[in-house]
């Protein structure tokens, strides 16, 4: 606003902002740094998933049931559905979004939003019902390392979603400009990914 | 006082600090008694949890995410008025700013603070080791002077300080008015004293500091006593804050070149910094993840380094060296573009090879992931990796001798200025040549198998470290001098360090390389009677390098003090930091510049990198201080 509002032959004494940077890419910056942000995240997992190889493969010692204690597939498969569901409400969301509907923002992105919170709330219980500990074994300490990171992404990814909620209520957005909503989405969406990986690995192979 | 402590700054922060200890307390006694353990009050627990919460309660206070914290919950921000872009006075350096120009004097400056704390520490270590028996340090003592040693200068001085040379030159080298991401960088460079205030805090904890060296193995990590925690949760708000400047100079780079400055007319050090951060953004998780483990095994008895419980104990070294080999690239590159900016103004002449320099640093990024393992040859891992682990090492030398002979052959038949910048750059060319060369020949398994844990180790590390990136940040310190605080250093000042330093760097590190070969092992406080006369001239010797950073200290600050004032483009360089004056405006440029040609066409007549639309050919320097357009907005 300042640097528009001071006439283009003033002084560069009185320049008031910085010169508008050129933009060299077609790509927004804001959904770069957080695809780069994502590549970070899928490292950490990465390091996670070293560490489940060794303790799985290398050391070689019988994965579950251990000590007759069986991962809870079931409950933890119908998890897995309310968290793919919820991607695909975000997505509407977005679609709304873009197509200026306000109602459907606000009803997708509340819904994504509690199915979120749904996810975390049954792991939790899956947690406090499951019959192991962290320090049993460490079969029980990858499981709740992987578990335990990737609840903690869905944690920071249901704050992300509170934020867009608060502004999508606020009516912050318009079909114009709604980065907002595609940046912490695309976060959703990896964090959405990410769990089918931790799925497929820890409790069903 | 109500309003000084409801306003983003220090007395806020400390405010903060204390909320955050009365945080860490609450959270440790409520949890204990809702789990039943008894004591409820247990001091290591309430200072893991301090460790952690206080760093964010601080940040929070001194008003890093005052923006975003109005943003998130859609309140109005308030307009930018770029109160917080640019120095007033010095006092605006003790405060989160978000011009990149503050940021990156904040950064070099706190990082060379830590290279004289971690200097001293040295200095400790080769007082230590002057005479065989034991001086004044105890053996627990030693371990952990020598591992905060090497945590504060490769964490806290050699990264940072990269980062921050690039953060000041960067935006301007490629024609942007500022970073991508101000805020998140003011907070990436926050997180750095926490860092260091955490390493050396931990000289207080109860059993002493952590001693397990840089590398902290588990499970002797995961079982010390509570000093090593301060290590554990330090590297990771440095890892992050890494994490988060790479993040910004990659954003930076790909989306706010100038028009026509393609990549392929990017100076080298803006390519080095891409390929560090590309490096940064996806090895640094793997030491956060290692540290991960340390804390879980440590804090809450997880099992991953406990091998009765079925964990694995050679999966750290795994994790850690992921990040830690290509650690010493992100050591090392952005020195290397350093080193291609000095080589071509100082010989006058183009880069030789430009397309190769550029080629050979994302080799190296590529490789620099397929080597982790020769760090492990003697540790009893799988022998079938060892021999691959050599070859890919092996081969890493190629891109890097490619830009070792692409330096000689833009030096030759260059006019040559053998100024300060210019001596570091030939230093540590010949210096990291001998340290490469040490390298390839610790890549090679029975060589390492022989010396492994030796001085002879100790002296590869220090001539990479010391000769090759240190050497490289002197070089960059002075040949940006003028640009960063608009003064001239003292020429002679400057020579007399570079002959001191590298007579005495020599002749401290170079005979760690006999008694190496000889079997003198390192992280040891006492040795064998035969060592005795080399050690002492090595002590000696390294009195005489901590000297010469003295004459490296009176100079820059007695300069930036008083040094005569510098003219735009001392060095009738090309680059477009260059093109502004020194100190550069507050926002970088009037006008963003259009780039026409290649950033090193030395010695070509007429040759051009970057004009500006409101002022005639580049070369002409405006020496308007900075300090006259500043932004005087209500």
């Amino acid at each position: 606003m300042e640097a528009a509002a001071i006439p283009a032959n003033a002084a560069h004494h009185d320049h008031h902002g910085p010169p508008e940077a050129n933009r060299s890419s077609r790509v927004d910056p804001q959904m770069l740094g957080m695809m780069l942000f994502i590549i970070s995240e899928i490292m950490v997992f990465g390091a996670f998933f070293t560490a489940y190889f060794f303790i799985r493969v290398v050391h070689n010692d019988p994965w579950f049931p251990i000590n007759g204690v069986e991962l809870p597939k079931l409950v933890a498969g119908f998890n897995t559905a309310i968290l793919v569901s919820s991607s695909l409400t975000l997505h509407w969301a977005e679609t709304c979004a873009k197509k200026g509907n306000r109602f459907g923002l606000k009803a997708g992105m509340l819904t994504t939003f509690l199915l979120g919170l749904t996810f975390l709330f049954v792991q939790i219980n899956e947690y406090v019902h499951i019959g192991f500990a962290p320090h049993d074994h460490a079969e029980g300490s990858i499981f709740y390392g992987l578990t335990g990171l990737h609840g903690a992404h869905v944690a920071i990814g249901l704050t992300l979603l509170a934020i867009v909620n608060i502004r999508a209520f606020k009516g912050h957005f318009t079909p114009e400009n709604h980065l907002g909503i595609n940046v912490p989405g695309i976060y959703w969406h990896f964090v959405d990914v990410m769990w089918l990986v931790v799925y497929f690995t820890v409790y069903i192979l | 006082m109500t309003a000084a402590v409801r306003q983003p700054g220090w007395t806020r922060a400390i405010t903060a600090i204390v909320f955050g200890i009365a945080f860490s307390y609450g959270l440790s006694i409520g949890a204990r008694a809702l789990f039943g353990y008894d004591p409820y009050l247990d001091g290591e627990a309430v200072l893991q949890i301090a460790l952690i919460a206080t760093p964010f309660f601080f940040m929070v206070g001194l008003g890093l995410f005052d923006y975003w914290g109005y943003w998130m919950s859609g309140r109005p921000t308030r307009p930018e008025d770029h109160s917080g872009h640019g120095a007033k006075s010095w006092k605006s350096y003790f405060y989160p700013n978000t011009d990149h120009k503050v940021i990156g004097v904040q950064y070099v400056v706190h990082s060379f603070f830590f290279l004289f704390v971690g200097g001293l520490f040295a200095m400790l270590i080769r007082a230590e080791l002057a005479q065989p028996g034991r001086q004044f340090l105890d053996a627990n003592t030693y371990n952990g002077v020598f591992s905060v040693h090497a945590s504060l200068l490769i964490f806290l001085f050699i990264i940072p300080v990269f980062a921050g040379l690039a953060n000041f030159v960067l935006p301007l080298m490629i024609g942007a008015p500022d970073m991508a991401f101000p805020r998140l960088n003011a907070l990436s460079f926050w997180m750095l004293p926490i860092a260091g205030v955490m390493m050396l805090g931990s000289f207080f904890a109860p059993g002493g500091s952590f001693a397990s060296g840089w590398t902290a193995y588990a499970p002797l990590s995961s079982s010390a006593p509570i000093g090593q925690v301060f290590f554990t949760i330090g590297v990771q708000f440095a890892g992050a804050s890494s994490i988060a400047t790479a993040l910004n100079f990659l954003v930076t780079i790909i989306t706010m070149r100038a028009p026509g400055m393609s990549f392929f007319r990017m100076p080298l050090l803006v390519w080095a910094n891409f390929a560090t951060s590309l490096l940064v953004v996806i090895a640094t998780p793997f030491i956060a993840a290692s540290q991960f483990f340390v804390l879980l095994d440590r804090a809450l008895g997880f099992n991953f380094f406990d091998n009765g419980q079925g964990g694995d104990v050679l999966m750290y070294q795994h994790v850690f060296w992921f990040y830690s080999h290509p650690a010493v690239y992100i050591m090392m590159l952005p020195g290397f573009g350093i080193i291609s900016e000095v080589l071509a103004v100082k010989s006058r002449k183009p880069v030789f090879g430009y397309r190769m320099m550029a080629f050979s640093l994302l080799a190296i990024v590529v490789l620099g992931f397929t080597v982790w393992a020769h760090h492990m040859f003697v540790s009893g891992m799988q022998t079938w990796i060892r021999v691959p682990m050599m070859i890919t090492t092996a081969i890493i030398a190629v891109p890097t001798g490619i830009k070792i002979f692409s330096w000689l052959a833009t030096l030759w038949r260059g006019v040559l200025k053998l100024d300060t910048p210019m001596l570091f750059a030939l230093g540590f060319l010949t210096m990291f040549t001998c340290g490469g060369i040490s390298g390839v020949m610790l890549a090679m398994i029975p060589i390492t198998i022989h010396v492994s844990d030796t001085y002879f180790i100790v002296a590869h590390i220090h001539y990479v470290l010391f000769g090759g990136s240190l050497f490289t940040i002197f070089a960059g310190t002075y040949y940006w001098f003028p640009k960063m605080t608009g003064r001239m250093y003292d020429e002679k000042l400057g020579k007399i360090h570079f002959w001191l330093t590298f007579v005495f760097f020599n002749a401290t590190f170079a005979p760690m390389h006999l008694i190496g070969v000889e079997g003198m092992p390192r992280r040891v406080a006492d040795y064998a009677d035969q060592y005795a006369g080399w050690n002492l001239a090595i002590s000696i010797a390294s009195f005489g390098l901590g000297l010469s950073t003295l004459v490296f200290a009176y100079n820059m600050i007695s300069s930036w003090r008083g040094g005569p004032r510098a003219v735009g483009n001392p060095w009738r360089a090309l680059t477009l930091e260059w093109q502004v004056s020194s100190p550069p405006p507050v926002f970088n440029f009037d006008t963003i510049p259009t780039v026409v040609g290649g950033p090193y066409e030395y010695g070509i007549p007429g040759a051009v990198h970057g004009v500006f639309a409101d002022t005639p050919p580049p070369v002409t320097a405006r020496t308007t201080p900075a300090t006259t357009s500043s932004p005087a907005r209500d």
